[in-house]
């Protein structure tokens, strides 16, 4: 039993961490958020390069074979610079799902150009209906001779805008609820049938609502099995949920201790704030959700690696906890700040708006408790 | 960064498993002398008595994954009760700051639960603010003993107790964490009388004290005169982090579940109940982010560093587990939750469940009240002073 890094993964957050006090300060970020593509493609390439993006990839499949730790080391970081290159999109949702259910060729084709950052994916799990169930798919795909024909609707698609492929969970049997009938497919972006409304989202990414419209895709683009697909999307799901949670914990970090800092300079009745008494409790109480958060976050990682079907249930537990003290710290750290808490100058309202647009994104805590009681 | 126990650990675990098991009361068996099998054959064992004591004062020396694995099976097998005052508070201040004599004087009989002590340290005027005690010890002209008057309060199991170790005040001159002296003394003895206090739950196991003239003589000082603070404070932070009470929170929820899945409510039973049902699965989750939370600690401790700031934590965050589940028994008995005393009405296992909910109200004031902890991690992790009250 130890908590410790390989010298491998202490060299790769060291890396990264580097990385993000080089290139990610306020001012840029806010700079590549607001133009076209909404992140920075320069640094997209230094990833490559770097070989983050290959991180959780097989060796065969030209990655480095490396687990969700590696993963969680990585979000870690980039929650700490708030970093807006499409990792969780592309790499840990649309490459997961390829690498679980893509077909050799389909991954030799694919896999390459992902891990070296010349191609984008984005993963199309959620319909307007659906809220954060996953096993609620409206969109049909209707088999014809080779090839499905896709109808429908895809909400909130982070990463569309830019992707080159994107998967998609589609009904293939079974009514608009249920496990039993989902497939996932890899539909490539400029497919016929196949339209993007784009939009910002409040932590300053970008996602997208997706159309089809008799849409046809080859039946060698299925990821998995025709009607087998919701494991695969759980798995996915899964995974996505640790980086989120690794990335919150990133970003609770710098809420915290910025707090910290700022009650130590800010003076008010002929004191520094952090001298209150009052102020110190509410710091405290940031600092301890935060290392809750850690730990069950380090345990439901573990856990998903000894034994992923076990593992289920802290997952709900560690997204539970994130949504709940993510917008805990979040708030609070707005409010020790007062009235520059209130500021887009100061970065912390950046990280509050990221945790709060986490806790929307595979089911906020009220969902995650609810899904947790399930188990019992 | 991985979870498995190694092989070592492993057979440990059996080790301890099977050792609680062959132990075990048997049928007919008086308690009190199984009391001392158990405790002998656990010194057989080496040294598994005193767990917490180090090799080389006859403990089993055993690294912080051991002492993990220990406090989970403890949590799920009987063991015959051990007041903590004498082998895990006293004895490592003795260890630490007593003299060979006191050491062979004091430890064996400690050890073998001969000798049952209590804790002098509150005051009336000094809980949180432990350091402001007032109980004073004045040297004799001649200098061979102390003469104590005054009083300490909170004194847990001094009516059973036979000796005190005891925090005075020999010097008032000075800032108030010097001149506190540590002093050991026998209880049953003049000028010492014990006053029991009655709390919430209706039972009786704290006490005032009151001394008047009391002679110790110098021999049971330990350490210097003055310097007493030093040699308690290192304890406390001990105390702190054995309070948490994780494994037995564990179980004592698991049991919760099972029980209220046994009330009936409606057509189905409490743990149908949206609310009840939150409240456990809310109060599970942080029990299992606390449990790694220690093993994180642990984990440091076992690579030689110092307890990271995540040690103070579990004393605040384990206390307030402990007082929910109490909490949820009381909500599980429902109209029957306030039958008060032998009766045997409403649920069984939720009989008492109201005076257990009403002591568990102290988990959080004594060892350090929460709000003294927050203080404490207030400054020493986060680097935080307090003001100057102008």
């Amino acid at each position: 039993m130890n908590f410790e890094l390989s010298d491998e993964q202490r060299m790769i957050q060291q890396n990264v961490e580097r990385f993000v006090e080089d290139n990610y300060d306020l001012n840029t970020r806010v700079a590549l958020s607001s133009k076209s593509p909404g992140f920075s493609t320069e640094y997209w390439q230094s990833m490559a390069e770097l070989g983050w993006l290959g991180l959780p990839f097989e060796e065969e499949d030209g990655g480095f074979g490396g687990n969700q730790i590696d993963v969680l080391v990585v979000m870690e970081q980039f929650g700490r610079g708030l970093v807006l290159e499409p990792y969780l999109a592309s790499i840990v949702m649309g490459g997961g799902a390829l690498k679980r259910g893509g077909s050799d060729a389909l991954k030799s084709e694919m896999l390459p150009g992902v891990i070296e950052g010349t191609l984008q994916l984005a993963f199309a799990y959620a319909e307007m209906q659906s809220r954060f169930d996953l096993d609620d798919v409206m969109t049909s795909a209707r088999r014809e001779d080779e090839n499905f024909i896709l109808n429908g609707q895809k909400s909130m698609v982070q990463n569309a805008e830019t992707a080159d492929q994107i998967v998609v969970t589609a009904r293939t049997s079974g009514g608009q609820i249920g496990q039993q009938g989902i497939t996932l497919f890899l539909i490539a972006a400029d497919a016929e049938g196949l339209t993007r409304d784009n939009f910002p989202t409040v932590d300053g990414l970008r996602a997208s609502e997706i159309t089809l419209e008799n849409v046809s895709v080859g039946a060698e683009r299925i990821l998995g099995k025709v009607d087998q697909g919701f494991n695969i999307l759980q798995s996915v799901a899964n995974d996505a949920m640790l980086a989120l949670g690794a990335e919150a914990v990133g970003a609770m970090e710098v809420l915290y201790k910025d707090t910290v800092d700022y009650t130590q300079q800010r003076e008010q009745f002929d004191h520094p704030l952090s001298e209150f008494q009052v102020l110190q409790h509410r710091m405290v109480d940031m600092f301890m959700e935060y290392e809750q958060c850690k730990s069950l976050l380090y345990r439901a990682t573990m856990e998903t690696i000894q034994d992923p079907e076990a593992a289920q249930r802290t997952i709900h537990a560690l997204m539970h906890l994130i949504g709940k003290s993510g917008l805990f710290i979040g708030e609070n750290a707005v409010q020790l700040h007062g009235g520059m808490g209130m500021t887009e100058e100061l970065r912390i309202g950046h990280y509050f708006k990221r945790l709060l647009a986490i806790d929307a994104t595979f089911g906020n805590a009220d969902y995650h408790l609810q899904k947790f009681t399930t188990f019992s | 960064m991985d979870i498995e126990l190694s092989t070592e650990d492993l057979a440990f675990k059996a080790e301890v498993k099977e050792f609680f098991h062959d132990n075990q009361m048997k049928k007919g068996e008086d308690y009190f002398s199984w009391r001392s099998r158990w405790f002998e054959k656990a010194k057989e064992k080496g040294g598994w008595d005193v767990p917490k004591w180090p090799l080389e004062f006859g403990g089993p020396g055993w690294t912080p994954t051991q002492h993990y694995i220990w406090e989970q099976e403890t949590s799920r097998a009987t063991l015959p009760f051990d007041l903590p005052f004498g082998t895990s508070m006293l004895a490592p201040i003795l260890m630490g700051y007593g003299n060979k004599e006191q050491q062979d004087r004091f430890l064996p009989d400690i050890r073998a639960r001969k000798v049952n002590w209590c804790q002098g340290y509150s005051e009336t005027g000094a809980g949180s603010d432990l350091a402001n005690l007032k109980t004073k010890a004045e040297l004799s002209e001649d200098g061979t003993y102390y003469t104590v008057n005054g009083s300490k309060i909170w004194t847990t199991a001094a009516h059973m107790a036979d000796w005190i170790f005891c925090l005075t005040r020999t010097d008032d001159s000075g800032i108030k964490q010097k001149g506190i002296t540590f002093l050991l003394f026998p209880m049953k003895q003049e000028g010492i009388e014990v006053t029991p206090i009655i709390t919430l739950g209706g039972s009786h196991t704290v006490n005032t004290v009151h001394f008047t003239d009391v002679k110790v003589p110098v021999e049971n000082r330990i350490g210097e005169e003055g310097k007493g603070w030093t040699y308690a404070k290192g304890l406390l932070q001990h105390e702190r982090t054995g309070l948490a009470g994780l494994s037995r929170s564990l179980v004592a929820l698991e049991s919760l579940k099972e029980n209220a899945r046994s009330v009936v409510r409606g057509n189905g039973t409490l743990m149908d109940d949206p609310g009840y049902k939150a409240k456990i699965a809310e109060l599970e989750i942080d029990l299992m982010a606390s449990e790694y939370t220690e093993l994180r600690c642990l984990a440091s401790a076992s690579a030689g560093a110092e307890l990271g700031p995540e040690s103070s934590i579990l004393k605040l965050k384990g206390t307030e587990i402990q007082q929910r589940i109490q909490k949820l028994i009381v909500e599980a008995s429902g109209i029957y939750s306030p039958a008060w005393g032998d009766q045997s009405v409403g649920l069984p296992f939720a009989k008492g469940g109201t005076a257990g909910y009403l002591s568990s109200r102290a988990y959080t004031i004594f060892g350090g009240a929460s709000e003294v902890q927050r203080d404490v991690i207030a400054k020493n992790v986060l680097g935080l002073t307090k003001g100057s009250t102008k």
